[in-house]
C-alpha cells in the first residue's frame, strides 16, 4: 500500500464533492452585497435563535461528519505511514482512528436527523491537509493538537446549541465526542513533548506549524472569544486537554487576528464597492 | 418568457441567466401562476439566502445568490435550491391574498416559530407540485423552533399535508393561540 497519500486522492463516491481551502479563500462574495446578515444581530455565535440557526447547524454538522472521516484517515495513515516512530504512539493512533470511525457514523445519524443527505455541502479537505506532514510531529501539532482542538471549540459550541433548543440527542452525542476529543488533543500533546524532549528546534518548528493551522481554521474569524465568530474557544475543555494558560492565550490571540483581518477585508471590499 | 433575471452576465458565481429564467418560469407553471411576470433581481455580491418579494407588475424579487446555489457545488446554480427558495415566496405571498391570511402579520413580524411553520405548509404543497425537497430539513427546523416533541412532529404532518392551512392553523402550531 502506498505511504504519503495527498489529500486530492482521498477515496470519496459520488456523494461528495471535495474543494480546497484555497477554493473557499477563493469565493469573491465574502463581505459584499445588498443585504444585511442575520437581521442585524450583534453576536454571530451559533445558537437556536439566528434566523439561519438550522441551516446553519446542518452545515456544521456535515462539516464535522467530513472532518470525521479525514480525522480518521489521518489517524490511519500516521500508524501507517512511519516505521521509525515508537509502537505506542501507533496505537495511540489506532485508538484515534477507532475513536473517529465512531464519530463518523454518529455524525451520519446526527445528519439525518438534522435533515441532511451525505454529501449535501461541500468538502473541504484541509483538514486531512494537516495531515500530511512527512515529520510526524508536525502531524501531531497540525491534527492532535490544531484540528482535534477546533473540535473541541466546535463539539462545546454545537453541545450548547443543542441544549438550548432542547434537542436532546445532539446535546448527547456532542457531548460524548467532545471527551474523546479531550482524550486526542492530550495524546497529541504528550507524544509531541516526548518525541521533542531533545531537540527544541523541532519542538518549535511543530508549534508554529500548529499556530499556522489554528490560524487557518480560525479563518474569517469563525472561531473565537469574541461572540462576532459563530465557534466561541473552550477554554475549560482545552485545560482538560492539556493545554496551558499561555498556549489557549496565543491560540486566543491568533484567533482574534483572524477575525480583526476577516473585518477589514469586508471593510476594504465594501469600501471599494461604495467608491 | 414572462421572467427576467438580472444580472443577464454574472461575475461572481457561475450563474446561468436564461438557465434560471426557465426553472423560475417551470416553478410559475407548477404553482398555478403561469403568466405572472417576474423581475428576479439576483444579487450575486453575496452568499446569502434570503429572499423578498415586491409587489407590482411584475412581481420583483430580490434574492442572495445562496437562495440559488448549490451547497455542493459552491458558486454553482441549484435548479432545486431556486425552486424552494423562490417557490416558498411565492407561496407565501399567495397565502397572503387570501381572506384565511387576513390576520397575519408582514414578513418582518413573523416569528420565527411561526415562519417555520408556513414554511412547512408551503414547502410540502412544494413537494406535491412536483419539486424535489427533503421533508426532515424543514421538520428539522421546525422541531429547533417549536420543541423537539412529539406534538411537534404531529404539528409538521398536519401542516405538511394540507394545502389549506389557514393563519389560524399557523399560530396555533405556534402556540401564539388556542385551536
Amino acid at each position: 500500500m502506498r505511504r504519503h497519500l495527498p489529500a486530492s486522492e482521498l477515496a470519496r463516491d459520488e456523494r461528495f464533492h471535495t474543494i480546497t481551502m484555497r477554493d473557499r479563500m477563493a469565493d469573491p462574495r465574502a463581505g459584499r452585497g445588498r443585504f444585511e446578515g442575520d437581521n442585524g444581530r450583534r453576536s454571530n455565535r451559533l445558537t437556536p435563535d439566528l434566523p439561519s440557526a438550522s441551516e446553519a447547524a446542518r452545515s456544521m454538522m456535515h462539516g464535522i461528519f467530513v472532518g470525521e472521516i479525514q480525522a480518521l484517515e489521518g489517524a490511519g495513515r500516521t500508524c501507517f505511514d512511519f516505521d521509525d516512530i515508537p509502537f505506542a504512539l501507533k496505537l495511540d493512533m489506532a485508538r484515534q482512528a477507532w475513536d473517529e470511525a465512531r464519530h463518523v457514523e454518529i455524525s451520519v445519524k446526527l445528519s439525518a436527523w438534522m435533515g441532511t443527505e451525505i454529501g449535501q455541502f461541500a468538502e473541504n479537505t484541509v483538514l486531512f491537509e494537516a495531515a500530511c506532514s512527512a515529520d510526524p510531529v508536525m502531524r501531531l501539532a497540525g491534527v492532535n493538537r490544531a484540528l482535534e482542538g477546533l473540535a473541541i471549540d466546535v463539539f462545546t459550541t454545537m453541545k450548547a446549541f443543542g441544549e438550548l433548543a432542547g434537542d436532546p440527542f445532539l446535546e448527547f452525542c456532542e457531548d460524548w465526542m467532545l471527551a474523546d476529543e479531550v482524550t486526542h488533543v492530550k495524546m497529541g500533546s504528550d507524544w509531541l513533548r516526548r518525541l521533542t524532549e531533545s531537540d527544541p528546534q523541532r519542538r518549535a518548528a511543530a508549534l508554529e506549524f500548529q499556530s499556522v493551522v489554528d490560524k487557518l481554521f480560525s479563518y474569517g474569524g469563525t472561531r473565537s472569544d469574541s461572540d462576532e465568530s459563530m465557534i466561541g474557544l473552550a477554554r475549560r475543555f482545552r485545560e482538560l486537554a492539556g493545554f496551558t494558560d499561555d498556549e489557549i492565550s496565543h491560540i486566543a490571540d491568533v484567533s482574534d487576528e483572524a477575525l480583526s483581518e476577516a473585518k477589514a477585508r469586508k471593510q476594504a471590499v465594501r469600501a471599494g464597492a461604495g467608491a | 418568457m414572462t421572467v427576467a433575471v438580472t444580472p443577464e452576465v454574472f461575475r461572481f458565481v457561475q450563474y446561468d441567466a436564461a438557465e434560471i429564467a426557465a426553472v423560475v418560469e417551470d416553478l410559475l407553471g407548477r404553482l398555478g401562476l403561469a403568466g405572472t411576470r417576474v423581475a428576479l433581481d439576483v444579487d450575486e455580491t453575496t452568499p446569502l439566502t434570503r429572499v423578498v418579494v415586491h409587489e407590482g407588475d411584475p412581481l420583483r424579487i430580490e434574492a442572495g445568490s445562496g437562495a440559488l446555489e448549490d451547497t455542493r457545488v459552491p458558486r454553482t446554480f441549484s435548479p432545486t435550491a431556486a425552486q424552494v427558495n423562490v417557490g416558498r415566496v411565492l407561496l407565501r405571498r399567495r397565502d397572503r391574498s387570501g381572506a384565511a391570511f387576513a390576520a397575519a402579520p408582514d414578513d418582518a413580524g413573523l416569528s420565527l416559530a411561526e415562519l417555520a411553520a408556513w414554511d412547512v405548509t408551503c414547502v410540502g404543497r412544494l413537494a406535491r407540485a412536483g419539486v424535489r425537497v427533503h421533508a426532515d430539513r424543514w421538520r428539522y427546523n421546525l422541531r429547533n423552533r417549536i420543541g423537539f416533541t412529539d406534538a411537534t412532529d404531529a404539528v409538521f404532518d398536519r401542516l405538511w399535508a394540507t394545502d389549506d392551512a389557514s393563519w389560524f392553523d399557523i399560530a396555533a402550531a405556534c402556540g401564539a393561540v388556542t385551536p
